[in-house]
């Protein structure tokens, strides 16, 4: 029975693909990082502001797309920048998987950033890093500032930020949008994806246990079927015994009927004899009394052998009755191992459409 | 004064013949009666008991009764009768009894006015009643010639 208790707490199972949590999946398992790149690259190229994903610990799992000189060669440049930047991501991705929605903010470095969060099932994955633009003429002071908290040089620092491109709030927003909608439709369509293989693998897993218990099954009704037989043939040669008691019986009947003759023919001897055979009469009757005896004997264990016929009779129809229901079951072993094989077919089909996604 | 009886059965009817008239009782399985052309339907055939030609009578045809092929159980009363050893087929052999005089009873008087009378009398026994046959007149007259030129 343990193969039926296996099938069971399959069940209890996560849903696993490939030996992988798909509930703890990271962003780099379900998104087409090369696709992404492309995308990212290209839009950030179109819409003129710079961007990066990174996984939910804030690594960046793309390149960075059309970054700034400001932000690449300035404020990176120092421990310190890069330290300011790395929390200013982690604030404006805390408050991006807070809302489930894009956020527009001001970095620490005065320009205007977004994060976007990708999300499945309501769980953070990943963000959208973008943006590395302004809505406005930049004030120089105000860099000047931030490059002396960083420790960059303040002239090229503000040279820099001239080079920085200009849009509209409304644009930055729509850009994010975009950015948001299209990485968690493909971080959707992945997760949905990985789902149906996991379904599907499931499903071809206990098929094949189906499959290996069908053919167990069908193995012990073929040895239920052969025992039964063998238990016909032995209860058949009880049959052939009884048989062979009552010829037995058959014998010590007539014996028992030529003594009857015996004791009559000495009856009638003794009583030709007249006196004389007085006493030879009554042995006469004597062996008449023991044969009726033993007749009756014969009579009873005669008795004794036809019930046990009957049972035998009884037991042969009832083990031919198993063996028919036996080979009924075996018949619907047959018929779901081919539904069984059919479904088997179609989740194959399944699992090819899945892996195609 | 007593007689003794051996008592047989016929048709599921009980009859007796008187015991010293009674050579001795066959099982009729062990012997082959042979019949005989040309010989009255009550004469069965003849069979070889210990080397003697035996002749054997039908009752069943005798006492005008059905028809029947000898069975498992029948037997065959050997009788001393008219000289000449014969005997005769019945169903079985029951019993040898002693019935006293006053528990016989004569033959009715129609029966006696009959030509072939073989009934000597009816014996009672407890509330059985035993027709008792007259062996020399059972083996009737009209067979006898054929079976004392035979014997």
């Amino acid at each position: 029975m343990a193969e039926y208790n296996g099938a069971k707490n399959k069940q209890d199972k996560k849903i696993v693909t490939h030996g992988m949590d798909i509930s703890n999946l990271k962003l780099v398992d379900i998104i087409d990082i090369d696709f992404l790149q492309q995308f990212q690259d290209d839009f950030a190229k179109g819409v003129g502001l710079a961007s990066v994903t990174v996984d939910i610990s804030g690594t960046p799992v793309t390149k960075p797309s059309s970054y700034t000189r400001f932000c690449e060669h300035y404020t990176h440049s120092t421990e310190c920048g890069d330290k300011r930047c790395a929390e200013s991501h982690r604030k404006g991705g805390e408050e991006a998987a807070r809302t489930g929605k894009p956020v527009v903010y001001e970095c620490h470095a005065g320009l205007i950033d977004f994060a976007a969060p990708i999300m499945i099932e309501g769980r953070l994955i990943g963000t959208i890093l973008g943006g590395q633009v302004l809505t406005d003429l930049p004030d120089e002071a105000k860099y000047r500032r931030i490059a002396g908290e960083i420790g960059v040089d303040p002239d090229g620092y503000v040279e820099a930020v001239k080079e920085v491109s200009k849009l509209s709030k409304e644009r930055i927003e729509s850009a994010a949008n975009v950015l948001f909608i299209v990485a968690n439709n493909m971080s959707k369509m992945a997760y949905q994806q990985r789902k149906l293989q996991a379904v599907s693998n499931i499903l071809n897993d206990s098929l094949h246990q189906i499959s290996a218990t069908m053919e167990q099954l069908a193995a012990s009704a073929m040895t239920v079927s052969s025992n039964q037989a063998n238990l016909n043939t032995e209860i058949g040669n009880v049959n052939t015994v009884t048989g062979k008691i009552n010829e037995v019986m058959d014998f010590i009947k007539d014996i028992a009927d030529e003594t009857r003759l015996l004791g009559l023919n000495a009856a009638i001897e003794a009583a030709r004899a007249g006196e004389a055979g007085l006493g030879f009469g009554v042995v006469a009757q004597e062996i008449r009394n023991l044969s009726a005896d033993s007749k009756q004997t014969v009579g009873k264990i005669k008795e004794l052998t036809d019930s046990i016929k009957s049972s035998v009779d009884k037991t042969v129809g009832m083990g031919n009755e198993t063996m028919m229901t036996v080979e009924q079951q075996a018949a619907a072993i047959q018929e779901i191992t081919a539904s069984v094989e059919e479904i088997t077919g179609l989740t194959e089909q399944l699992s090819e459409l899945a892996n195609a996604l | 004064m007593a007689i003794q009886l051996v008592v047989f059965t016929l048709n599921e009817e009980e009859y007796g013949l008187d015991v010293s008239a009674v050579n001795g009782i066959l099982r009729s399985k062990k012997f082959k009666i042979q019949s005989m052309p040309g010989v009255a339907k009550t004469i069965a055939g003849m069979i070889n008991l210990r080397g003697q030609v035996n002749y054997i009578f039908n009752l069943r045809a005798k006492f005008g009764l059905p028809d029947e092929e000898l069975a498992e159980e029948s037997k065959l009363i050997m009788l001393n009768v008219n000289q000449s050893n014969s005997g005769c087929i019945v169903d079985e052999v029951t019993d040898i009894v002693k019935l006293n005089d006053e528990d016989i009873q004569p033959q009715p008087a129609f029966v006696s006015r009959s030509s072939d009378n073989y009934i000597q009398g009816i014996g009672k026994l407890q509330d059985r009643l035993i027709i008792i046959l007259d062996p020399e007149k059972l083996l009737a007259v009209e067979e006898l010639p054929l079976m004392a030129t035979a014997g």
